[in-house]
């Protein structure tokens, strides 16, 4: 039976040096990668109602978007309110949001600014699907990069049922429907 | 003797805890724990849709494909032929939708018209251009405004209008290309409410009376103007109903029959009907959701000389046609 050799404190530092400095000399010569984190792709989205039940927060992080240069500002807006409201108000029976998290605004007639108060979005789509069907779908979900924890495995992303979502570069976090930030805002 | 060897006195007991923790363990495994999405957070407007579920006079009878790319623009010329355009090409259709003629163009149009001597009027984006018969380019008129969309021509013995969604008007040009004036702009000590453009949908057509008549998609309704730019007559039909226009802007193309019965297509929920065009009584439905379960608007539509609807279905790139029963009955016997 041979006898096993003792390994005492000192050289298991010089070991662990010598393992450290292996290792960060790899990474360093390797190709960087950059981080990256989770978003949906506008284009691919079916606006099935999983990202407002599927996400691992209290409050989903998927927020809904409006793309100013592409609404129509319209007094009949079906993102807004509910299919055969009696009255074009923000009467909380008219509206179609389940949280009132769409803020209708009027600038002259006839026309009205949309903005999304996203603390109560809670990105179920449904004014996403509305303006869709009927209007210039200029409402479009993402995910807010500051309220995302970026799991692993985003469990959203793997319950969609149109493969919509993919990790992106952390340094591009949103897709915009136009490709500007800018047009996000009124 | 071995020592620390526990027996269980009801081995079977613990193989059947072992068996239901397992079992428990890989039925978790299959569900995600989320709730999946209720009605609440579900935009469902299925019941509207069922509305146009209903039996119809009319009837789909043929489809011509014309077999070129992203078709756009289509007209019915005074000679009875069918011209249909899109990327870089036009063919022609005579009699039994036969093929007369095809030729190159340039990019795609977005509306056309011909008139009574034959010159094809193309509308592009920001310019229109006048071909001969054999596609020729006649004359070019340049854009008038800044971001101009022309969405609509239509032409009358003495002049040629021409629907500018961009900047919510009309341009009225006499048929030199000189432009006259700018038809729909708000003027309410006129009462003039303004052509709203929510979405790039804006049509016009001149009935077989002579009288121009103007989608208003915002209002959802129908206006018609003297060519002096005074406003006649209007009404809006602002409805999930049949009788009514849906959406946020409806109709999106119209043409006339021959009888003047105003023909009108929307975009949302797809539907294809019949209006008194002077009172704005709903007549009948032609087509709806049943014909048109997917699409998002028609890109046009017009009424041929034998007084079949033609519609420009982007779903096939091609021409659908529908017709009366008892016409369409006569020509299967």
């Amino acid at each position: 039976m041979s006898e096993l050799k003792k390994i005492d404190r000192r050289d298991f530092m010089r070991g662990a040096a010598a393992a450290g400095f292996v290792g960060a000399t790899w990474a360093a010569s390797g190709e960087k990668t950059e981080g990256t984190v989770w978003q949906l792709d506008p284009s691919k989205c079916t606006q099935c109602g999983r990202c407002a039940t599927h996400c691992v927060l209290p409050t989903s992080a998927v927020k809904c978007l409006n793309q100013f240069n592409i609404c129509g500002y319209c007094d009949l807006c079906f993102g807004y309110l509910q299919p055969g409201s009696r009255n074009r108000d923000t009467g909380a029976e008219n509206q179609l949001c389940p949280t009132a998290a769409i803020k209708r605004t009027y600038i002259e007639a006839p026309y009205y600014e949309y903005l999304i108060d996203e603390d109560r979005c809670i990105g179920c789509a449904k004014c996403v699907n509305a303006c869709m069907v009927f209007g210039n779908a200029s409402f479009y979900l993402q995910i807010r990069q500051d309220i995302c924890i970026n799991c692993n495995e985003c469990s959203i992303a793997k319950a969609c049922p149109s493969d919509s979502f993919s990790e992106v570069p952390a340094s591009k976090p949103y897709i915009y429907l136009t490709g500007d930030e800018s047009t996000t805002k009124p | 003797m071995k020592e620390g060897v526990h027996r269980s006195k009801h081995p079977w007991l613990v193989g059947l805890c072992m068996v239901a923790i397992a079992v428990a363990y890989f039925s978790l495994l299959g569900q995600s724990g989320f709730q999946e999405p209720g009605d609440q957070i579900r935009y469902d407007v299925s019941s509207f849709r069922d509305l146009d579920h209903i039996e119809t006079r009319f009837v789909e009878t043929g489809i011509i494909e014309p077999g070129i790319d992203k078709p756009k623009a289509m007209c019915v010329g005074e000679d009875g032929k069918i011209y249909v355009a899109g990327e870089n090409e036009l063919v022609v259709y005579g009699p039994e939708d036969k093929e007369l003629v095809r030729f190159e163009i340039k990019a795609s149009p977005i509306c056309m018209t011909v008139a009574e001597d034959g010159t094809l009027f193309m509308g592009y984006n920001d310019h229109i251009e006048l071909l001969d018969a054999s596609g020729t380019v006649q004359a070019v008129w340049d854009s008038v405004s800044e971001q101009p969309y022309l969405t609509s021509i239509a032409v009358s013995d003495e002049e040629v209008y021409v629907a500018d969604a961009g900047n919510k008007v009309v341009l009225q040009y006499n048929r030199d290309g000189q432009l006259l004036s700018r038809i729909g702009k708000k003027d309410l000590k006129n009462d003039i409410p303004g052509i709203e453009v929510p979405s790039p949908y804006l049509d016009l057509a001149i009935n077989p009376d002579g009288d121009l008549w103007v989608v208003n998609p915002g209002l959802l309704g129908m206006e018609r103007y003297r060519n002096d730019s005074s406003l006649v007559t209007s009404w809006y039909r602002a409805s999930f109903q049949l009788d009514g226009f849906s959406g946020c802007c409806n109709p999106t193309h119209i043409a006339f029959m021959n009888d003047g019965k105003l023909i009108t297509a929307e975009k949302g929920l797809v539907r294809i009907k019949i209006y008194d065009v002077t009172s704005g009584e709903y007549q009948e439905l032609v087509a709806g959701s049943r014909e048109f379960p997917r699409e998002q608007s028609l890109k046009d539509i017009a009424v041929d000389k034998k007084n079949r609807i033609l519609a420009l279905d982007p779903r096939n790139n091609a021409v659908r046609v529908f017709e009366l029963k008892e016409a369409g009955d006569e020509k299967r016997t």
